[in-house]
């Protein structure tokens, strides 16, 4: 069929911006519709969709961002000079190729350095700054997952004045008439609620001006006290910055370090380096974990202990007082005794448990660590710091640094400054306060007393919906911005894309408030960059300085300086601690202490439209698509609640939760590790107004959190409510069998016994024999291999994210999890371990596709689909396939996946419409798909490749390199797979294996390597190190701490080839 | 013989029971048989050929949803990647089985027995394998593509893989279905030939008359005929072993445990042969009872099939307490979990259905009582019907539920499209067995005839009382 374009002409006078901003409207208007649905009914539902983006307007925004990709960083964020496709490319753009441009990403404890993969002028993949010591080139589910929001088909598109959508201009008009009415002492009447972005630019204008308007940050999840502590402790200015790499004893208090949004992709891997066993005698840190809940620094810990919450405190006060008991001076004991209005004990926690830890952290005086999780109160932190000081941390382990941001007002100031009246105005950047902020501020009734409220946001949400004015906010993938990482270095921030929708960035949003006047917001940001730079370099070097920045991504040698303070315990903090005592109050089934945890998947609810991070299985419950309330066994028998799986879906108990008059309905999911009497409420669900993946997923927790006790609360109570309800798990099998699957030793054990991996299961007793078929000879100078470390991996999930995004996996939603087809090609199975139910020990293991040399999958194919390659890979020939699923039954592994429906073209909630529901991607998410790698239909097998794109892209650009040269290896370690480049513990070790320089090659030499299911002779090509723990062995239970898979597996293991009796 | 002295008083030979009972002449015979295709329709034929061919609709209904949905519409998930859809194949192609062995197998055995029951078995084997075909077709994410699973030059200069037992499958249930067909209808000239020359209405007369080929019973023709049959049984005779041992390699080629056992060939062809005389059984008792045919499906044919069924029976019992002893005895603790599992683990009611329908229930036919009462036996052999069914359920969806890795156990639960698809192949082959029984004589005239002591007038083999 011909295609016929006519095009439709340009509103005369419409120039600048406007002009293709208005090109989408252009193309609603009736007589455009007219046309369409005359002459091509059936492409008419493909050019204009729903999502808003016609056709033209992407190829527009296409052909603009190329330019912006192109012409490169120099070049402004000004579309209308740059709307047509390339007559001249620029010269290092080659289309198929890949750009890498550095940016950040805001988060709230300091931006994360990020590379973002461009394909043809769009964002498809981020990845880790390699060049910043805060990424080194790792990155976490959160950051992987913005891709997916960049181009959620669901974002706020338009200006909306009190719901309604407004063009632009009206907007612009209503902001000066609103400037005009401010007089000179208006500001004060202005007042700003912001989420936490870490952003200089932001700061300076807050400062420079808005000096004298009311500046409120607010975020969920931070709590500041950790902060607070430091200004108590070190005076104002402060913060105190760990260091994991120089501590071989670290002792977490209730914090998740491990958890890439509570802590740093730093920590996980400075903590994780001191882990890393290679050989007997190689040194081990160890990690003590007090915590209420399972977290994956639980799960990674030696020794860890269930305390509520609530008993952390005290519990903090009891180690301080063994310390001193077992002699340590210094401020402490003084601290102590000053502040000693406590019980002795902890209410039960074993002694033993307090004073053998006490003993090991003195033994590892200056190289331990004692860290205290954000959500306990300042006085913890305190107690905390004066621990780390007594033991000789401080600037050891532990070192002050200058904080940039000068704290503003917090919420509550900033409700009761609404409250009587005295803001005019109110500008809401970010967040989504009326969701999240404590349930006691009632904003329905606050917002009301506000004459003007503009909120910008990314999507219409539960504030928008409260505010006059509603701006659509652009992506950090699509602004200009600069940003602190933790550590106080200087980041850049740069567009990959134009705003898709017509987005501001705050900055763009703050400075026209302020009436300044820009062409682009680059200029904005360049501002700040001169103001910090002037202090090092010469002015008029400054472009070169400026893409050096934006090359890099960060400014070197930016970092905070470390300040040399003393802590003055006494003077500073006994005060503090008088007035704040620490409690620990008794539960029980009437008297539940309730846990306001970040959500793993959502965090703080941000990523609630966000499929991916919908589907991905929580690491600890492996629950997706809603939270639900978490509690012990124990705690479940004494409620009579029950968890059963029926027909394999886990039905549930629903309970209603009430304290302090509030009361939300929930439904229960047991886990073991929980302590008793204490509810895990994880918080970022059951949102009111959002987009079709969020809508009524999981329940609400903030409905119970108000603004004194919003981390967690005791006394609430629970009562059963009638009616089951149906959780989808990806696992719901949570103990090994006896089975020889995740293989661990205490480090003492593996000291004698190095090879102790070799001598579990029926592994141990089925030495590979000879096979009958033959693959073809793997015989190519690459020969890919894989190593995962089960000691370093956290499970945090950072790789199925990852390997999601790089190879454009669908997502299937809630339904069909509960069906088992969720699609992911690596996941991380969670076991768990030891005599106790209630308190066992957890172990992850990621599985992908082994690779096997003698493939079980392969051989069952009718029609050859899946082959092995001379490189040693399991590939797939999606286009041959004709989906018997022969190959998935007989995968011992059990990692390939089925697409069912056609998962990428019909809306997830219509799959079993068939033919009848919309087909079809909608342009957006086409955007976010890796063109590398086939988009798989329906009735296709997938799975792993071990990212062969990439090692086809990286042999054939150093073919390219090296010409007519016969060395077509390419050079040892100079290529990831997706997983493996996101993983921040450096768990992965992926690489050619005929190369003996490459890590892989070592790796695989290592006496705990073994493979998994090796009896079955299918010679996996992905190898496990087994998982080493350190405990202490003169903590109680230790004995019991890494010996449970040896204990189970024994009588399978070595013992009978030695003729033992056993 | 007459003159020499009798050792053996003469009350002391048992007298063979005839296959044809009250002395029918061979003109009854014809009569009784050709009667029922000739005669007025009866009308509970109409009845139960609506409903059955309303049932057999839902098989187009819902291949066509699960064609245009996907494989999605099924229960089937990751694990259990085959579920109802290989459990029905392989059902339906077992129940073929009889077919083949009572035409070709007791056929070269000179199984005398065997002529009245040969054709609607025959018959029953190609409606079963139809439907058995259905599935391994349709179950397929890509119908659409399902063709190159043969060897037809293509584009893409791709090969099947002939490791695959799939293949073999492809090969083997293709070359089985031609050869029954075949053999069926080779079968059947005779006997077109007889109704072409009873036939009143021209119509008819043309229609049988295509189909019998020009049969005119001389000498020349019968000797052709009974070399091709007999060589279609040599050739039948190593389908009946191979096909449901192929059928059976998907399986225990395979690693996963509870599949991967060197027991299953054997093992399969009996549960076939079990499940296809019951099925038999299943046809013929309320045929007998309602065209009255007891004079030639007498009750010797009846208590040789109940004895079959007991034999069978019991040798897939002594299979499935082999598995559980292999399991233990191998020390494979994979393989020992699977067989707790199937008895003790969420399937447990499927395993024991299983055990009660095809181990228990048969040992009725120990009882002479119980192999002669007709709703005794009527109950045993459904009983083995669905234990059969089971069979294959246990097999396919317990093995794959709980594997190797604990992390990736799951359950399977058919969808109504499982169920309506499954209820629509029964529908479809009692539909096409009814239509079989109106327009084809049911009963192979000829060969019965050929068992009447007027057949051999020497008198060769037993002395007529």
């Amino acid at each position: 069929m011909k295609r016929i374009w006519q095009h439709p002409e340009a509103e005369k006078g419409k120039t600048g911006k406007n002009y293709w901003r208005s090109l989408g409207e252009l193309s609603n208007t009736p007589d455009f519709r007219d046309w369409l649905e005359r002459e091509f009914p059936q492409g008419a539902a493909e050019w204009s969709t729903d999502d808003g983006l016609s056709r033209r307007n992407f190829l527009r925004l296409m052909g603009a961002s190329m330019a912006l990709a192109g012409l490169g960083l120099s070049a402004c964020r000004r579309p209308e000079a740059h709307l047509v496709p390339f007559t001249k490319t620029p010269e290092w753009l080659i289309p198929g190729k890949y750009l890498h441009y550095s940016t950040a990403m805001p988060r709230r404890n300091g931006a994360m350095p990020l590379q973002v993969k461009s394909y043809n002028g769009r964002p498809i993949k981020i990845e880790g700054n390699p060049l910043h010591p805060y990424s080194m080139g790792k990155s976490d589910a959160f950051a992987q997952a913005t891709i997916l929001e960049l181009y959620d088909p669901e974002r706020s598109r338009s200006f909306l004045k009190d719901g309604k959508p407004i063009d632009r201009k009206t907007f612009d008009e209503a902001l000066e008439q609103l400037k005009q009415s401010w007089s000179g002492g208006a500001d004060r009447k202005l007042a700003f609620l912001v989420d936490e972005t870490c952003c200089p630019t932001r700061e300076r204008f807050r400062s420079e001006l808005f000096p004298d308007s009311i500046w409120c940050v607010y975020e969920p999840l931070l709590t500041g006290n950790s902060s607070e502590a430091a200004s108590l402790a070190f005076g104002g200015g402060v913060k105190v910055l760990p260091h994991y790499d120089k501590a071989d004893l670290i002792f977490s208090v209730d914090c998740d370090f491990l958890e890439c949004h509570d802590g740093n992709l730093k920590s996980i891997r400075d903590f994780m380096n001191g882990r890393r066993v290679r050989k007997p005698g190689d040194k081990m840190n160890r990690l003590y974990a007090v915590e209420s809940h399972y977290t994956i620094t639980g799960a990674t810990a030696d020794h860890r202990l269930r305390l509520p919450a609530s008993h952390t405190g005290a519990f903090v006060l009891a180690l301080a007082k063994e310390l001193v008991r077992s002699g340590v001076e210094s401020g402490l004991a003084e601290l102590v005794s000053a502040i000693d209005n406590n019980p002795e004990t902890v209410l039960g926690v074993d002694k033993n448990w307090i004073r053998e830890a006490a003993r090991d952290l003195i033994e590892h005086r200056r190289r331990c660590l004692v860290v205290i999780g954000d959500r306990q109160p300042t006085s913890v932190h305190i107690l905390g710091l004066a621990i780390n000081e007594a033991l000789g941390n401080l600037d050891n382990t532990l070192s002050v640094i200058e904080k940039k941001q000068e704290p503003g007002w917090n919420i509550t100031e900033l409700a009761d400054a609404i409250g009587n009246g005295s803001v005019e105005t109110l500008v809401i950047v970010g967040g989504n306060p009326v969701y999240n902020s404590p349930v006691d501020i009632d904003w329905k009734k606050l917002l009301k007393k506000v004459p003007t409220v503009i909120r910008l946001g990314m999507h219409e949400d539960e504030t928008s919906a409260l505010s006059h004015w509603h701006v659509p906010q652009a992506h950090y993938l699509e602004s200009w911005s600069d940003a602190w990482a933790e550590d106080g270095s200087y980041l850049s921030l740069q567009p990959m894309i134009l705003p898709l929708h017509g987005g501001l960035s705050d900055l763009e949003l703050m400075a026209s408030l302020a009436g300044v006047s820009f062409n682009d917001s680059l200029e904005l940001v360049q501002e700040t960059f001169r103001g910090v730079v002037k202090k090092r370099w010469d002015a008029f070097k400054f472009e070169e300085q400026w893409n050096r920045f934006l090359h890099d991504g960060f400014l070197e040698d930016s970092a905070a300086k470390v300040k040399k303070i003393s802590f003055d315990v006494i003077n500073r903090c006994v005060d503090f601690l008088k007035r704040n005592p620490l409690r620990a109050e008794p539960l029980a089934e009437d008297r539940l202490e309730l846990v306001f945890v970040a959500d793993r998947r959502v965090d703080d609810g941000r990523f609630v439209n966000n499929a991916w991070m919908q589907e991905f299985p929580d690491p600890i419950t492996k629950m997706t698509w809603e939270n639900a309330a978490l509690m012990s066994p124990t705690t479940a028998k004494k409620l009579g609640i029950v968890n059963e799986t029926v027909k394999g879906i886990m039905m549930v108990d629903k309970v209603k939760i009430s304290w302090a008059g509030r009361s939300i309905e929930a439904p229960v999911l047991i886990t073991p590790g929980s302590c008793d009497f204490s509810l895990a409420l994880p918080v970022g669900y059951g949102r009111e107004i959002t987009g079709k993946i969020g809508e009524g997923s999981g329940f609400n927790a903030y409905a119970l959190r108000v603004s004194d006790a919003a981390y967690f609360a005791v006394g609430a109570s629970i009562k059963k409510v009638d009616g089951k309800y149906d959780l989808a798990l990806t696992q719901e099998h949570n103990v090994m069998e006896g089975r020889a699957l995740v293989r661990e030793a205490p480090l003492e054990y593996f000291n004698q016994d190095p090879n102790f991996t070799d001598k579990m299961g029926i592994d141990a007793h089925a030495p590979s024999g000879p096979s009958f078929y033959h693959v073809p000879p793997m015989n190519a100078p690459h020969q890919w291999g894989m190593s995962i470390d089960l000691t370093t991996c956290t499970g945090c999930n950072a790789c199925v994210v990852a390997c999601q995004s790089e190879n454009n996996i669908p997502v299937v939603g809630k339904d069909q999890v509960q069906r088992g087809r969720e699609m992911h090609w690596i996941r991380i199975d969670r076991y768990f371990s030891g005599e106790d139910e209630e308190d066992p020990q957890m172990m992850m293991q990621p599985i992908a596709c082994m690779q096997c040399e003698n493939a079980p999958c392969e051989t069952v194919c009718p029609v050859n689909a899946t082959v092995h390659n001379d490189e040693g890979l399991n590939v797939m020939a999606y286009n041959r396939c004709i989906g018997t699923r022969y190959c998935a039954n007989n995968c011992p592994y059990k990692v390939r996946r089925f697409n069912f429906f056609d998962f990428n073209q019909r809306p997830i909630d219509e799959l079993y419409k068939g033919p009848l529901a919309p087909k079809g991607t909608p342009e957006l998410l086409k955007m976010s798909k890796n063109p590398n790698v086939t988009v798989r239909m329906r009735g296709v097998m997938e799975k792993c490749t071990f990212c062969v794109q990439r090692l086809e892209m990286a042999k054939i650009d150093w073919r390219a390199k090296q010409g007519a040269s016969p060395d077509v290896t390419i050079p040892a370690n100079s290529v990831q797979t997706a997983c493996q480049q996101a993983c921040p513990a450096d768990a992965i070790v992926f690489g050619n294996l005929k190369d003996e320089d490459s890590e892989i090659a070592k790796v695989k030499t290592l006496k705990h390597d073994y493979a998994l299911l090796e009896y079955l002779n299918i010679k996996p090509r992905v190898s496990y190190l087994g998982r080493i723990r350190n405990p202490n062995p003169k903590m109680p239970g230790a004995d019991k701490i890494g010996m449970t898979t040896i204990n189970e597996m024994h009588h399978h293991g070595h013992e009978e080839n030695d003729g033992k009796e056993h | 013989m007459e003159s020499s002295a009798t050792t053996l008083p003469e009350t002391q030979i048992m007298k063979r029971e005839p296959l044809v009972t009250n002395q029918r002449s061979m003109a009854w015979i014809t009569d009784k048989v050709s009667g029922i295709v000739e005669g007025k329709t009866p009308s509970w034929w109409w009845i139960a050929t609506l409903i059955t061919g309303a049932i057999a609709v839902l098989v187009p209904i819902f291949i066509t949803y699960l064609v245009s949905t996907g494989v999605g519409v099924w229960g089937n998930n990751n694990p259990i990647m085959w579920a109802w859809d290989i459990t029905n194949f392989v059902f339906w192609i077992g129940i073929g089985h009889a077919g083949t062995l009572i035409s070709a197998i007791l056929y070269l055995t000179r199984q005398k027995w065997r002529t009245s029951i040969n054709r609607s078995a025959e018959a029953m084997t190609i409606f079963a394998v139809l439907c058995a075909a259905l599935f391994p077709v349709f179950h397929v994410g890509r119908v659409w593509f399902a063709w190159w699973l043969f060897p037809v030059p293509n584009a893409n200069g791709i090969w099947q893989n002939f490791k695959s037992p799939l293949l073999w499958d492809v090969f083997a249930v293709s070359t089985y279905f031609t050869v029954s067909l075949l053999f069926w209808y080779t079968g059947l000239v005779p006997d077109l030939a007889t109704l072409r020359d009873r036939a009143k209405s021209r119509f008819k007369q043309i229609i049988y008359g295509i189909f019998a080929l020009g049969w005119r019973g001389s000498n020349r023709q019968w000797r052709h005929y009974e070399k091709a049959y007999l060589i279609l049984a040599g050739i039948s005779t190593p389908l009946v072993l191979s096909v449901h041992s192929v059928v059976s390699f998907d399986f225990a080629t395979s690693v996963i445990p509870g599949w991967h056992t060197t027991i299953f060939p054997p093992y399969f062809v009996a549960g076939a042969i079990f499940g296809g005389f019951a099925m038999v059984l299943t046809l013929l008792l309320p045929a007998r009872a309602i065209f009255k045919l007891h004079d030639l499906i007498t009750q010797k044919h009846i208590d040789n099939m109940c004895k079959i069924i007991l034999l069978t029976g019991t040798i897939v019992g002594y299979a499935y307490s082999m598995e559980f002893f292999i399991a233990w005895y191998s020390g494979n603790e994979f393989e020992k979990f699977t067989f707790m599992n199937r008895a003790l683990g969420p399937y447990w009611w499927a395993y024991w259905t299983m055990i009660s329908c095809n181990v228990l229930s048969p040992q009725l036919f120990w009882f002479k009582f119980c192999r002669t009462n007709p709703f005794v036996i009527f109950f045993v052999i459904n009983c083995v019907n669905a234990g059969m069914w089971f069979e294959r359920f246990v097999i396919i969806v317990t093995s794959l539920h709980r594997d190797f890795l604990p992390s990736s156990w799951g359950y399977f639960k058919p969808t109504h499209v499982d169920i309506l698809t499954f209820i629509g192949t029964i529908g479809l082959f009692v539909f096409l067995f009814l239509l079989f029984i109106r327009v084809l004589p049911m009963i192979a005239v000829f060969e019965v005839k050929s068992i009447l002591p007027e057949a051999d007038p020497h008198y060769h083999g037993e002395k007529k009382g």
